[in-house]
């Protein structure tokens, strides 16, 4: 089938055929070409986000084909999300393998203080920092995205050679269903075969996030749990269908998992402050679930005692963890002044307390275990193997990147290159 | 290391008889302690006369222990001349050199040195053999005068950033010399498997003879004949422990990783007192636990010197760090009751703050996979059943030295984390609120095989079976189980007392009351496993072991769940 083709801007949209003769629109960099008769590594690599996933929940009832995926591939038990436990920061620690602080995006909201105002870090020009996306396709590979939620279709904009704009997106999580998003990733393969693809599942995430049974009996988490691993059993269906199987290597992780609160188990730093106006008038809080981040907008002379006096206020709080300065998180300035994070069982909810109702949040700590799988039908593929190194989010661009023989960035990958899960690195 | 230290010897008269109430299970029975008339083995008699010739001798065996990549500590104790005894002051101060070789006939040495011991350290040495190669099997041997010690081997610790496939542990506890035969030890040594041997504390009873034994027979009387109170009697019943046959070929096989729990120094001990240890007629309990101290600095193959921490941690690679704690020097005194509101005293220690952080900084390494502890008491929250009869009830609180709840669903000890709740809730917490897994709790001292889930939530555990830990129990090599208080066959009405409690305490997977034996540990990056050996009977010195049961955890589970085999 040939693509329908429409210019617009400096992006072509091209309209695709997906399974159930659905349409799914791509768009790609005016210029880039379909991968028919183009010189090319045959490598293929995926990386799926299962968005939320915890790695307890990879087994063979719930998710039986991402335990297939695990027991024929190499499975790292002690892998974590990194701060802040949050979609956008560990999406983009997974394609660009650099600290927020190199990077700039330590949390999915931050206080802008230029336009005085708390918003997602969804803009392309949020992400400072050259991901493997855009170094690959300097190298002649192609590239592609598919994510599900409308914010990381925004802060990785326009960097991949193919892209899809998710839709339908439902309103309130505005994210689409994982079966439109599989539907997309499967079409862009058919389409257009790009060497790399990184794929984000939101379905997990979503429901968890509303999963009212979540402190006890995470009942409606787990039928997605199943769906996605369905979605993704499609995936890697159609790829041995198709005759793909044997140039493929699978990455397959989370950005974070996931945890439950009560509704009467929040934190408002906001509450908190409220007896202080001296304190609550100087500060910006940008919340993001599990964390809040503060940001002292009072006069520089007052900063320090001030910082040092809410620290001590919140830190009191039964649900409050720990209350740490950004820097010792390698979060850097669009992280603010004091990064508080949550116990297990309790949420953030700021300005008010009714800011944030919802069961699941993540964020904390507590949601750094995550599921990190390298499978595959590709030869390289160490099978049955499980290790205990410590994978991080920010090891997938270090491993992408050693698997097509790139270079690390200026200054070096802060992540590792999980080169444990193959025999030995593809031919090139 | 270095070995000189300014020991003291003390060669006071025995102390008068203590008092010693909840363990009198024989005078319970109605029956009297006597010396059971075993055949001795060899190396089994309290005080072995000293050959006639005066060269040197190694009668106490060699040992290494606490492993590092790069360094492992080796130990022996030479007699100088006949009658330099252990704990009598006596003989000259010698040298003694020590060789590390890769290869059994030490044809080419890798590392050596000599060491100088005296009577000031009971003639023990100890060495902290540095500079070795990470995850390397050496052979070591010590030489005085001529004289050649046994040669033994050990192995260090693998890189800190080595990938670990497997580490296999030997687990043991509660070694009680009057109550039977070391099989187990015999049975462990044979293995060529072990990677390291963990000892949970209970290595030397303090007991006189006819105190503490088999039931109501002295399989073996302890030397000297009397509570240990002072450091010649510390010193004489190490020494004593020391010339089992088995207990040496198991320290020959491996290095040990060791913790004291009470019986070092005397039952029940806490930061103040013990519940053996009468102040006055015995001494101040500060001078006497600095005695045990001493004794355990001088005789064990621990990286630990007097006035320093046993508190410690190892590591072995990316698979697992382990934290080895000490619950007795550092605790509040035990509450009286399990209803005594000081129970929940917000802070209640049994770790002590410096530890209480240090053991929170262990589990929070997440450069490591398995955070394994060596916990000398159990963590796992028990609640005392209100089915079991009167017989076993009484028989339990016997078992764990306290009376019997007067309600159940209380905790049914309080010399274990039960009765420090506040610090335990902590220690979960921060496991749940860090979102630490696979953390694996090895504990001894109970004299019972065990193997629980550690629920953050004893109301939702039912329900979702959420766990953040699990915990690993060995049972006594020899010492005292329920079967034996209640004078009962072995697995007959122990079985009541069992079932209750796992109904009781649904997170409680493995019990049994009855068995003496050990433990083997296996850990991989994809779980950890434990078999327990039991043996036929442990007041036979030929007694069999026999596999009894496996428990695994999977790897990111936090959940014992029954493993289909024994370890291969």
């Amino acid at each position: 089938m040939n693509p329908r083709t429409t210019v617009f801007d400096r992006r072509r949209f091209l309209q695709v055929g997906a399974a159930g003769g659905a349409a799914v629109v791509l768009s790609t960099a005016v210029g880039a070409q379909p991968a028919l008769g183009a010189k090319r590594s045959d490598l293929r690599v995926y990386v799926l986000v299962a968005d939320g996933a915890n790695p307890a929940e990879v087994e063979p009832l719930l998710m039986p084909r991402l335990a297939t995926l695990r027991r024929e591939g190499t499975w790292f038990g002690n892998a974590r999300s990194l701060p802040v436990m949050e979609t956008i920061p560990n999406h983009v620690m997974m394609m660009t393998g650099v600290r927020p602080d190199r990077s700039g995006v330590p949390a999915n909201s931050v206080f802008d203080r230029r336009e005085n105002v708390v918003r997602d870090l969804d803009r392309p020009g949020d992400l400072r920092f050259p991901t493997v996306i855009e170094r690959l396709n300097a190298t002649g590979a192609t590239t592609g995205t598919v994510l599900s939620k409308e914010y990381l279709f925004g802060i990785f904009g326009t960097r991949a050679t193919y892209r899809w704009e998710p839709e339908p997106v439902l309103p309130v999580t505005g994210h689409a269903p994982d079966a439109f998003t599989m539907d997309a990733a499967i079409a862009m393969v058919d389409e257009f075969d790009p060497n790399l693809v990184f794929v984000n599942l939101g379905d997990i995430d979503r429901v968890g996030h509303s999963d009212l049974t979540g402190p006890v009996l995470q009942a409606a988490r787990k039928a997605a749990l199943a769906s996605s691993d369905l979605q993704i059993g499609r995936f890697v269906d159609h790829l041995k269908a198709t005759g793909r199987w044997k140039r493929s290597i699978v990455v397959v992780l989370a950005d974070h998992s996931m945890d439950w609160s009560l509704v009467t188990n929040f934190v408002s730093v906001a509450q908190i402050l409220s007896a202080r106006p001296d304190l609550r008038d100087n500060v910006q809080i940008a919340q993001n679930g599990g964390a809040d981040l503060l940001y002292w907008t009072g006069g520089t002379d007052r900063r320090d005692a001030a910082l040092e006096e809410i620290r001590r206020l919140v830190l009191a709080h039964p649900g409050v963890l720990s209350v740490q300065r950004p820097d010792q998180l390698r979060l850097g300035a669009e992280a603010g002044d004091l990064v508080c994070f949550a116990r297990a069982g309790w949420r953030f909810s700021d300005t008010t307390p009714v800011s944030n109702p919802i069961p699941g949040n993540h964020g904390h700590p507590a949601t750094e275990p995550i599921p990190f799988l390298v499978s595959g039908g590709h030869p390289v593929v160490r099978r049955g193997v499980v290790g205990s190194e410590p994978a991080r989010t920010l090891d997938v661009a270090p491993t992408v990147g050693a698997l097509f023989g790139l270079g690390a960035p200026r200054g070096g990958y802060d992540g590792t290159a999980r080169t444990s899960a193959f025999t030995r690195l593809p031919a090139r | 290391m270095a070995v000189t230290h300014d020991g003291q010897c003390v060669t006071e008269p025995s102390a008068p008889f203590p008092r010693r109430t909840a363990l009198q299970l024989a005078a319970a029975a109605g029956a009297g302690a006597a010396v059971a008339a075993v055949p001795s083995r060899a190396g089994a008699a309290p005080a072995r006369k000293p050959p006639a010739s005066a060269v040197p001798r190694f009668l106490h065996g060699v040992a290494s222990g606490d492993p590092l990549p790069d360094a492992v500590v080796l130990w022996t104790r030479v007699t100088p001349r006949p009658g330099d005894d252990p704990g009598s002051g006596l003989g000259p101060v010698v040298d003694v050199i020590w060789e590390m070789s890769a290869d059994r006939q030490f044809r080419r040495i890798a590392r050596s040195g000599t060491v100088r011991t005296g009577p000031d350290r009971d003639h023990t040495v100890k060495v902290d053999a540095t500079r070795l190669a990470p995850g390397t099997w050496y052979f070591y041997r010590f030489r005085c005068q001529g004289v050649t010690s046994p040669v033994a081997r050990t192995r260090t610790a693998p890189a800190l950033d080595a990938t670990v496939a497997r580490l296999r542990m030997a687990v043991v506890s509660c070694a009680n010399w009057q109550a039977g035969w070391f099989t187990a030890y015999r049975h462990l040594a044979k293995r060529q498997d072990l990677d390291v041997v963990l000892h949970l504390g209970d290595y030397v009873y303090e007991y006189a003879p006819g105190e503490y034994q088999a039931r109501d027979v002295v399989v073996r009387p302890h030397d000297p004949p009397r509570e240990m109170t002072v450091l010649a009697d510390y010193r004489r019943r190490h020494a004593q422990y020391k010339t089992d046959p088995d207990l040496q070929a198991l320290h020959a096989v491996a290095p040990w990783v060791v913790t004291w729990d009470d019986h070092e120094s005397a039952n029940d001990a806490w930061a103040e007192g013990a519940e053996n240890h009468t102040p006055g007629i015995e001494g101040e309990w500060r001078q006497r636990r600095s005695f045990a101290q001493q004794a355990y600095a001088e005789w064990m193959p621990v990286r630990y010197e007097v006035g320093g921490q046993l508190y410690r941690r190892l590591q072995f690679g990316r698979l697992a760090n382990l934290s080895m704690l000490d619950l007795r020097t550092y605790r509040d005194e035990q509450v009286g009751s399990p209803v005594d509101p000081a129970l929940g005293a917000p802070d209640r220690t049994i770790t002590g703050p410096e530890q209480f952080d240090f053991l929170l900084d262990g589990l929070a390494d997440d450069q490591v996979q398995w955070k394994l502890v060596g916990n000398p008491v159990m963590i796992t929250p028990v609640r005392f059943p209100n089915a079991l009869d009167t017989r076993l009830a009484a028989g339990v609180g016997a078992l764990v030295d306290a009376p019997v709840p007067p309600v159940g669903g209380v905790p049914y000890n309080v010399d274990q984390w039960d009765g420090y709740p506040v610090e335990r809730a902590k220690v979960l917490g921060h496991l749940r609120d860090r979102g630490i897994r696979d953390t694996v709790f090895l504990t001894g001292d109970i004299h019972s095989g065990w193997a629980c889930d550690l629920p953050i939530d004893g109301l939702t555990y039912p329900v979702n079976g959420n766990s953040v830990g699990v915990e690993l129990v060995c049972t006594s090599v020899t010492s005292d189980n329920l079967d034996d208080i209640t004078n009962s066959p072995p697995r007959t009405t122990s079985l009541a007392a069992e079932t209750a409690f796992k109904a009781n305490n649904p997170h409680i997977k493995y019990l049994d009351f009855d068995s003496h034996g050990f433990s083997v540990l296996e850990v991989t990056p994809s779980g950890a496993q434990m078999d327990w050996y039991v043996l036929t009977d442990r007041t036979d010195p030929n007694a069999a072991a026999i596999h009894s049961v496996s428990y695994r955890v999977p790897a990111g589970t936090q959940k014992v769940q029954p493993a289909p085999r024994k370890l291969a």
